[in-house]
């Protein structure tokens, strides 16, 4: 059985604001889409959603929208993911 | 005017090196990983080192011999924090790993002061110290070991997931292996054109890897 590896924050709030960005202009997001997507336990993604309130990433009312600072914290993180793979750092993000 | 022209290279070296050390910040910052401060850290140091060579080996100034120490070790210690990152870069750190990363890097942060306090402690005179040429020699072979580590590492990385982007840091850190080798030619034959040589590789080297954080974050669009 193929062992999943384990994410760190940064790459927990990455994955809930991917999901954010690709559906918020189609549809209004609910939480459980959002677990679903990115397999994080109900509890800690609440929790997770009011840090990146907290920061200023997404806006949580009326529903999880990304804010101007989280579209640029997620085009920031996969250029620092590609940096890394470029300067031959093994840890490289499976996306 | 051949003096002017080896400070102006030390200081551009300095100079890339600081402007690199802000880039490498951001693996750091983004991963929240502390093992990734070496980076930052290991180009700055470079950078200071540079920066002490220029100041002291070609400008006469009262401190120039502690400064000369310091660009020593301060270079040595830069490599050091360097292939310490890259060894423990991978994505998944075991408990005895991580523990093991936390005592290197404790002992280095150690190192390092412990070496600053001697070289600028008055009741310790520097002639105590060992003779500096040879100590420079083997500054250089250290530095040389540790890049061609890094380039190694570098290149079984490439070679695990070829990619045309990921070519330049080998050749980055093996221009960086060179002219550490150029400055071990220089401090045993004195001869001007490994002195010269030392110089124009470091340049090449980094100037890859300014390149490189130039074609990373200067691009407007997702990579």
């Amino acid at each position: 059985m193929k062992k999943l590896a384990r994410r760190d924050r940064m790459k927990i709030y990455r994955d809930i604001l991917s999901v954010i960005q690709s559906s918020e202009k189609t549809e209004k997001i609910i939480l459980t889409r959002i677990q679903q997507k990115t397999n994080v336990p109900f509890d800690r993604l609440k929790a997770y959603m009011l840090e990146l309130g907290e920061l200023g990433l997404i806006q949580n009312e009326p529903s999880p929208m990304l804010t101007e600072k989280g579209q640029k914290y997620l085009i920031e993180y996969e250029k620092v993911q590609e940096f890394m793979k470029r300067m031959g750092l093994a840890y490289q993000d499976e996306t | 005017m051949a003096n002017v022209a080896l400070v102006s290279m030390e200081f551009v070296s300095a100079a890339i090196s600081f402007i690199l050390a802000t880039f490498m910040m951001r693996p750091y910052l983004y991963t929240a990983e502390r093992r990734f401060v070496g980076l930052p850290l290991g180009f700055t140091f470079l950078g200071v080192s540079y920066l002490l060579r220029g100041l002291t080996i070609y400008v006469s100034n009262p401190l120039a011999d502690e400064m000369k120490w310091v660009h020593l070790f301060t270079e040595v210690y830069a490599f050091a924090f360097l292939a310490v990152t890259y060894y423990f870069s991978e994505r998944e750190l075991n408990p005895k790993k991580r523990l093991l990363w936390q005592s290197i890097f404790s002992g280095l942060i150690l190192a390092v002061i412990a070496t600053y306090f001697v070289i600028f402690e008055p009741f310790i005179p520097l002639f105590a110290l060992p003779n500096y040429k040879l100590a420079d020699t083997y500054r250089s072979l250290f530095g040389m070991i540790l890049a061609t580590y890094i380039s190694v590492y570098t290149l079984r990385s490439q070679a695990r997931n070829p990619d045309a982007k990921t070519i330049y840091a080998p050749l980055g850190y093996i221009l960086l292996a060179f002219g550490e080798y150029s400055s071990l030619i220089w401090s045993m034959d004195s001869s001007f054109s490994a002195l010269v040589g030392e110089y124009v590789i470091r340049l090449a080297g980094l100037s890859i890897f300014l390149f490189i954080s130039y074609k990373t974050f200067s691009a407007k669009d997702p990579p």
